[in-house]
């Protein structure tokens, strides 16, 4: 066997940079799309990608990958998981693969970006292997949920949700619009790669995958540490290009930006995986609660990998850190009591052993989130269901375009932070979303929250049909809660159990 | 107020529901995940006219080519992620094999001192040829109308990686056996200024360029690629057929099977594009822009392949047949 070892060839494979004479280099890496805040591209020279692979090792492992994927769907497409699971679990399934398997498409959209207009070869080659695996994570979780179609409606939106004016799916498009789709390529590489994908996917995949063992889904945890395995891999295209932006002079501008991709990515997480981890989830396999899960992968180690590139932590740490213990609860409240107007079916997660839990995990929850439950659990308990629905939409931040909400009851602490700007007033759920803003204001200018829309007259008629409509989602598709109420039942017998504080 | 229907769930996905066969797993997994491509006007959830969304709609969305439904587009080939792993590592087992097989017979020692310099003009500078080949394809993923089209693009991306790499992987090889040629080391110049070079050179940095997505495809996949793979891959692997270099021609073979698989999406998306009848004029129009560069890059090159005195006029050929038989 004589077989070159890859290290023998491998830079050769990455000098493909020229100084081109037919068209400027400025024609060829135009600024809008390739970015980099004035860093000339011979100084990307310097670009070491940590993680080393080759086209050849790349098609054969992942083809590997992919056979055992897809086994172990086949070996336990006859276990009644699907039947049997908890409602709950069913919804977390449903929640994901709507708010990411399109997103990932958009992510291989953004590591072409970085393929054609990244300034190094090396970045450009590791984004074409990116691309595949942004490929692959669209197409693993369009398959696995396509199955279920022909059960449950709701599973048509791991496809449809991006496709509509669904509010979730808006603020899923813009954090994926915002962090990557509408980015240049060094700003992906930092955002989408550094913030996005070492910062928080581990605590979806990895961490979901967990909870998906424990409650035996063991399709859905091999399919998602499956696709962590990748990001694991392409999230390495970040650190490099911060290494050389910090070098060449521009260590603010490049913190600024992975300070926003920290805090559009912790958004979202906090709506999709907050609720699902401390309320979907069944409490017989709570492992961690989501608070947990991110000081073990935000504080524990993402904070870690800033210290070790020099940068600092964000100016708005101490800001965001102290809303892991509220703004998950809050988004949970809004995800229940608007749930005709999601494509999953919310577990309330309130159940008095439920509640004990939270109370534990979140000292003083009963206090604050509980008394809103309180209000909904009498409510339903006396039949009054018309006064858990909504009849109009709540204020929305015109940053995330989630509620601007926080902690109620007698922790108190909702807040417009309002911004006047150009003759408009905009409105944003904390500084730090507000800080977003300041930071491009050309960026979010001209675009309209659903509220925003709602006032516009765009929407019509404007009441709760109207809204539906425009959001285009129906009755056999719309979310109700996820045990029909049987929770509730607990209070029926004892109405004044309501918690064991 | 009217009560709205009740929703059934469906075989497939809604969109794919009114078929009269069973989706096929590459229906499933591949078609409309395109969302910027929802609103004209405002192609992302962010300012309807900040820079990069002006740059999709006045490239993708504004583009003369116009289509009533890009979604309908099918590759021919349905390749999705899995099968193009187990394709192309099925073909790259088959590369490595001949690469081993072939050094542990001493090939490159074997090679005439003339072929050996040909090799470090004609052929190692190909890398940088084909990384542009790997960037103008991501262009193209990331501006298309439809996912159906994005995917061919990114297996094309991704092949033209593998053609990258195997002509590094040879630029090696050959550099340990031919040290004074200096292989490793010259590709760059001969690709910046060597005759032979520069006028490809010049193609592939004005297609590079050509930013209209439809153009971008039209430049890549119907002038650059065809092109080029007939002089640095066909005619170049024929000449090395009759120089001894039995390995060269097989190598070329090998990628000349992926640039089939490019030539049997690209065919089926103009037949998509000429659906329309009004595309066909604005189709026309940029294959004579961009012949002539194309014609001169082959005629630059293929001249020095004397062993392959038809080099060109074959390849040149080829190219215009490809067209005639699109009906452009
Ligand atoms: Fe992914
Ligand atoms: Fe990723």
């Amino acid at each position: 066997m004589t077989i070159l070892d890859r290290s023998e060839w491998y830079d050769i494979a990455r000098e493909t940079n020229w100084t081109p004479t037919f068209v400027t280099e400025e024609e060829l890496f135009p600024e809008v799309m390739t970015g980099g805040l004035g860093v000339t591209r011979d100084k990307w020279e310097k670009y070491d990608e940590p993680y080393k692979t080759s086209y050849p090792e790349y098609v054969k492992i992942q083809r590997e990958k992919d056979a055992g994927a897809y086994s172990v769907k086949a070996a336990l497409e006859r276990n009644k998981l699907f039947e049997t699971a908890d409602p709950g679990w069913i919804s977390i399934l449903k929640s994901h693969y709507g708010g990411l398997a399109l997103g990932e498409y958009a992510a291989m959209s953004a590591e072409a970006r970085m393929t054609r207009f990244g300034p190094a070869p090396g970045m450009r080659n590791m984004a074409t292997f990116g691309m595949l695996d942004e490929n692959r994570h669209t197409q693993l979780q369009l398959y696995f949920p396509h199955e279920h179609c022909s059960k449950d409606r709701q599973f048509d939106w791991a496809v449809k949700a991006y496709h509509t004016n669904e509010w979730a799916a808006i603020a899923t498009r813009r954090m994926v619009d915002d962090l990557f789709l509408g980015r240049d390529a060094i700003s992906i590489a930092i955002m989408l790669t550094f913030a996005f994908e070492t910062g928080f996917t581990n605590m979806q995949f990895l961490g979901l995958s967990s909870d998906a063992a424990e409650v035996g889904d063991y399709t859905f945890s091999s399919l998602i540490s499956s696709i962590q395995t990748d990001e694991s891999r392409h999230a390495q295209i970040g650190g490099p290009a911060l290494e050389v932006l910090i070098a060449n002079g521009k260590k603010a501008e490049a913190e600024r930006m992975v300070y926003q991709g920290i805090a559009g990515a912790w958004r979202l997480f906090c709506v999709l995986t907050g609720p699902s981890m401390d309320y979907n989830t069944p409490l017989a396999h709570r492992k961690h609660s989501f608070k947990e899960f991110m000081q073990e992968w935000i504080i524990g180690q993402f904070e870690r990998s800033l210290i070790d590139l020099g940068l600092d932590l964000p100016w708005y740490w101490d800001k965001l850190v102290a809303e892991f213990d509220y703004m998950h609860h809050a988004y949970q409240l809004g995800l229940w009591y608007w749930r005709p107007t999601i494509w999953w079916n919310p577990a309330a997660g309130v159940t008095p052993d439920e509640r004990d839990w939270l109370e534990e995990k979140y000292p003083g929850w009963n206090d604050t989130f509980g008394k809103c439950w309180d209000v909904i659990i009498e409510n339903v308990v006396a039949g009054r269901m018309d006064k858990t629905y909504p009849e109009t939409l709540p204020i929305l931040c015109n940053m995330s375009q989630l509620p601007i909400c926080a902690i109620p009851g007698n922790g108190w602490n909702v807040k417009d932070y309002p911004l006047e700007y150009q003759g408009r007033t905009y409105h944003f759920n904390s500084e730090i979303d507000r800080w977003m803003f300041q930071q491009s204001p050309e960026r979010y200018r001209d675009h309209m929250s659903l509220v925003d829309r709602l006032l516009a007259g765009q929407i019509q008629p404007p009441d709760i049909g109207g809204i539906l409509k425009y959001m285009n989602i129906a009755p056999g598709e719309c979310g109700d809660d996820a045990h029909k109420y049987a929770w509730a039942d607990a209070y029926r017998v004892n109405p004044f159990s309501k918690s064991a504080a | 107020m009217t009560m709205p229907e009740i929703l059934k769930p469906l075989k497939t996905w809604e969109h794919l529901s009114g078929a009269r066969r069973k989706p096929s797993e590459y229906e499933i997994v591949s078609t409309n995940l395109h969302y910027s491509t929802d609103d004209q006007n405002s192609p992302f959830e962010l300012d309807p006219n900040f820079d990069i969304a002006l740059w999709f709609k006045k490239y993708r969305n504004e583009s003369p080519i116009k289509h009533p439904d890009w979604n309908s587009f099918r590759d021919p080939d349905e390749i999705v992620y899995r099968t193009y792993n187990l394709i192309q590592d099925g073909q790259e087992a088959y590369v490595f094999g001949l690469l081993d097989q072939f050094s542990d017979r001493e090939h490159d020692k074997a090679l005439s001192p003339s072929w050996v310099a040909l090799l470090g003009r004609l052929y190692t500078p190909n890398r940088y040829l084909f990384h542009s080949l790997q960037m103008h394809s991501a262009y193209i993923c990331q501006m298309a109308q439809a996912s159906t089209i994005s995917n061919c693009a990114t297996y094309q991306t991704a092949d033209h990686l593998r053609w990258l790499t195997h002509t590094a992987y040879r630029t090696a090889e050959l550099a340990k056996v031919h040290g004074a040629a200096g292989f490793g080391l010259n590709e760059k110049n001969r690709w910046l200024s060597d005759p032979a070079w520069l006028d490809i050179r010049e193609l592939v940095e004005k297609a590079l360029v050509a930013w209209d997505w439809a153009e971008s495809f039209v430049v890549l996949n119907l002038i650059v690629k065809p092109s080029i793979e007939g002089a640095t891959i066909r005619s170049l692997g024929e000449s090395a057929r009759r120089n001894g270099d039995t390995l060269l021609g097989l190598l070329s073979d090998a990628q000349l099977v992926d640039a089939s698989r490019h030539q049997k999406w690209s065919r089926a998306l103009v037949k998509k594009m000429l659906e329309q009848d009004e595309n066909r004029e604005q189709l026309r129009v940029w294959i004579r822009k961009w012949m002539p560069l194309a014609k001169a890059a082959i005629n630059s090159y293929c001249q020095y392949l004397v062993e392959v005195p038809d080099a060109a006029e074959r390849s040149i050929a080829t190219v215009e047949e490809f067209h005639a038989s699109l009906g452009l």
